[in-house]
């Protein structure tokens, strides 16, 4: 699906994330900044492309400002930031749930 | 059992005197009605008790009067990431992606860490950006020059409207380069409007083949908010912005698009412009030159060309006198809205700027 | 009425989109832990809170903690989302707030079923509870709390109903004291848990300790904590007395002689005990151990 509008989910606080995605010209590009990238940084971004994945989501570009955010917390962020970016905040799609 | 985001009306006066207190016990104290009166929005964080231990402002795509009392019990900075954390959320909610913030060197990192990039540093300060469109996307998004051209030169103008003079100042760059960048100062704030002064800048200039006209985006001669409650005096407080901007367009530009000199007028007119072509020479080279052309002087006068003689003439009914002043389609452009013009003026419109 | 005999002494408030907070919400020994989608979220963070406290409800364990969700209102946009996003997540109990009468609770469950339906889950397993917050609530209570099979409990939420008598809390909880004891009643005529509302100073450890010994005392299943610190103090005041440990053993001793004999009736001194004195040991028994005041012999350990 193409994105709409560019979106922002997550925060910055202990244990989250903050996801921004926009409009992407080709494949999706990450920017990742993570006190944690060394040894995390493959698996965020894997996360999140999954979840893009599931909205058919195939240009974009993700800004990710990580801290500390653990698996589930990243995937809810990406949820929220996909159905933002597709104008769909109000209709979930339930078969990504 | 956690600590709250509010909303502080700083039209409530015991709300903002609470706001001022806080801020000057952390060191900013200066609320000058034309620094706060940009302020579209407040947050306050409140403790569990409902003590004030955070605020952050927005005007416009900028963060202002940020200032944060950190936890003893939390780790360092978890308050200042929370408050500008809502601050880009609630930017967020109005569609506003892409935000900046002027700071003190101290605070650069504080502010890298929660992704924001440094576009240009000085001892006073710096400035940094976050979101998107970026610089990066600014880049991209001009007129790539042809890979034979080997010398590239930039000039930024504000060209309200575009005069002989910036015809003269273009034409002799066009020439003793093989490309060149014109950057048109963004901010919508002058007597001709940006598509206006955009449109007559191309038009003045589209017999020049290797000049590319830009809009110079919120990177130029922005008007990005007027940092003087870092700077109390009013010359270093100009001192300390053109630092910045001349910094931001080394750093962003000139080295990226491989421009090797930036030609500009001499300025015998306005005092900021003056201080603005020195701070250019203080910083931009040796990588960057710096090349002051002599000002254009009008036919037979020893009055050099000025968009403010231009104005002045308008606002005077005067408009038959600027063929001298200013190119064919600018004088065309002027003769066909010189009502439109002579009306922004009556309603306020300041002609005396740049 | 799905009223099992489970410990219901503290329920936490965990604001739904703090990751921090839902992360850790399952070290501290809460009996319930209630994510809220409601007051703890801004209104254009509501979406996020919902994806968040359902990919915590998939991955986390709370370990034995009963999982509540606070949905929002059925007179906001989010209230049939937060159904069908939580029923999906297999939450224990969902949670009404503002709850008035008993049809709010009845549409509820109609949507809880479908929903139930939609994702497959087991028709029933979602369990309900109200949430008390003005006075037409408490007038209603009984009608309220037996309006559904699924209904395990309902809560007093003191902010919004003082707010609605036109009063405000005061320290000795006078203002609440009808409103505690309608809740109390309706909640044991309807055989489910009652829980009070919350106490907001954390500076005040002994206002917070003096009422929650008052609604125990009254006889409120739990309290509702917005701080891991208020735990311990609950649990204490909760704490059965070492004579209370010792007779609710001699009834569980007495029921044991009844089985082993083949009697339908169980006997003490001579006495027949009948089922809520058997009700009352078992959950004494259950206090003493979650308390940790019995060894795996059943000796009174001493502090």
């Amino acid at each position: 699906m193409e994105i709409k509008q560019t979106a922002l989910a997550g925060t910055l606080e202990s244990s989250d994330i903050q996801i921004m995605l926009s409009e992407g010209s080709d494949g999706i590009h990450f920017d990742l900044t993570s006190d944690v990238k060394k040894q995390f940084g493959d698996d965020i971004m894997a996360t999140i492309k999954d979840v893009l994945a599931a909205y058919d989501i195939e240009k974009a570009n993700v800004k990710v400002i990580d801290k500390g955010a653990l698996t589930p917390v990243i995937k809810a962020r990406a949820i929220t930031v996909a159905q933002r970016a597709l104008d769909l905040k109000d209709q979930p799609n339930w078969e990504v749930l | 059992m956690v600590e709250a985001i509010k909303d502080l009306y700083l039209s409530s006066p015991p709300v903002k005197r609470q706001w001022e207190n806080f801020l000057k016990k952390r060191g900013i104290d200066d609320f000058a009605s034309q620094e706060t009166a940009s302020i579209d929005q407040t947050i306050g964080l409140f403790d569990e008790q409902d003590q004030l231990v955070g605020t952050g402002s927005i005007a416009g795509q900028t963060i202002k009067y940020i200032a944060v009392e950190d936890d003893a019990h939390a780790a360092s900075g978890a308050r200042f990431n929370q408050v500008v954390s809502a601050l880009e959320n609630r930017l967020a909610e109005q569609g506003c992606f892409h935000l900046f913030v002027f700071t003190k060197p101290k605070y650069q990192a504080a502010f890298e860490h929660v992704g924001f990039k440094t576009l240009a540093k000085t001892d006073y300060g710096l400035i940094l950006e976050k979101g998107t469109p970026n610089i990066d996307s600014y880049r991209q998004g001009l007129k790539q020059r042809p890979a034979t051209a080997k010398t590239v030169a930039a000039i930024v103008m504000n060209a309200n409207p575009f005069t002989k003079g910036h015809r003269y100042l273009v034409e002799k760059a066009a020439r003793e380069n093989d490309w060149v960048y014109v950057f048109v100062v963004n901010q919508d704030v002058s007597l001709f409007t940006t598509k206006e002064r955009t449109d007559l800048v191309r038009e003045g200039t589209k017999d020049l083949t290797n000049v590319a006209v830009e809009n110079g985006g919120d990177y130029m001669v922005s008007y990005l908010s007027f940092p003087a409650y870092f700077v109390k005096d009013q010359d270093q407080a100009i001192a300390y912005q053109t630092a910045l901007d001349a910094s931001l367009f080394k750093e962003q530009l000139a080295k990226p698009l491989g421009i090797q000199k930036r030609y500009v007028g001499t300025e015998p007119l306005s005092h900021t412009t003056a201080l603005y072509n020195e701070a250019l020479k203080n910083i931009l080279p040796p990588e960057v030159l710096v090349e002051e052309v002599p000002r254009l002087k009008a036919s037979g006068s020893d009055q050099v060309v000025s968009a403010t003689e231009v104005r002045q003439k308008i606002k005077e009914e005067q408009v038959n006198d600027l063929a001298q002043l200013v190119p064919e389609s600018t004088f065309d452009f002027i003769k066909e809205n010189q009502k439109r013009l002579q009306e922004r003026i009556l309603k306020g419109q300041q002609i005396n700027g740049n | 009425m799905a009223a099992d005999e489970r410990l219901r002494r503290t329920m936490m408030f965990v604001p739904g989109n703090n990751p921090g907070l839902i992360k850790d919400a399952g070290i501290f020994g809460v009996d319930s832990i209630m994510f809220d989608l409601e007051d703890a979220v801004n209104m254009n963070e509501k979406d996020s809170a919902r994806y968040l406290v359902y990919e915590a409800l998939q991955t986390f364990d709370y370990g034995d903690a009963e999982l509540v969700v606070r949905i929002n209102g059925l007179d906001t946009p989010f209230y049939e989302n937060d159904i069908k996003a939580m029923v999906k997540a297999g939450i224990d109990v969902i949670r009404l707030p503002k709850t008035e009468n008993a049809d709010m609770i009845h549409e509820l469950e109609n949507l809880v079923e479908a929903a139930e339906k939609e994702f497959g889950r087991e028709v029933g397993s979602t369990h309900l509870m109200a949430a008390i917050e003005s006075a037409m609530g408490v007038v209603n209570a009984y009608q309220i709390a037996s309006a559904s099979e699924r209904m395990i409990g309902i809560a007093l939420s003191a902010e919004d109903y003082t707010t609605d008598m036109k009063t405000h809390r005061y320290p000795d909880g006078q203002e609440l004291l009808y409103a505690r004891n309608a809740i109390l009643h309706a909640a044991r005529a309807a055989k489910i848990a009652a829980f009070d509302t919350v106490f907001t100073n954390l500076d005040d450890e002994e206002g917070f300790i003096r009422e929650t010994k008052l609604i125990h005392q009254l006889g409120f299943d739990g309290k509702s904590i917005i701080n891991p610190r208020q735990v311990a103090p609950v649990n204490k005041v909760f704490a059965p007395t070492q004579k209370e440990i010792l007779n609710a053993q001699n009834v569980m001793a007495a029921i044991e002689e009844a089985k082993r004999k083949g009697s339908g009736v169980i006997a003490m001194n001579g006495q027949m005990v009948d089922r809520p004195v058997v009700m009352r040991a078992e959950r004494v028994m259950m206090l003493a151990k979650a308390n940790n005041l019995i060894d795996a012999e059943g000796n009174y350990i001493e502090e």
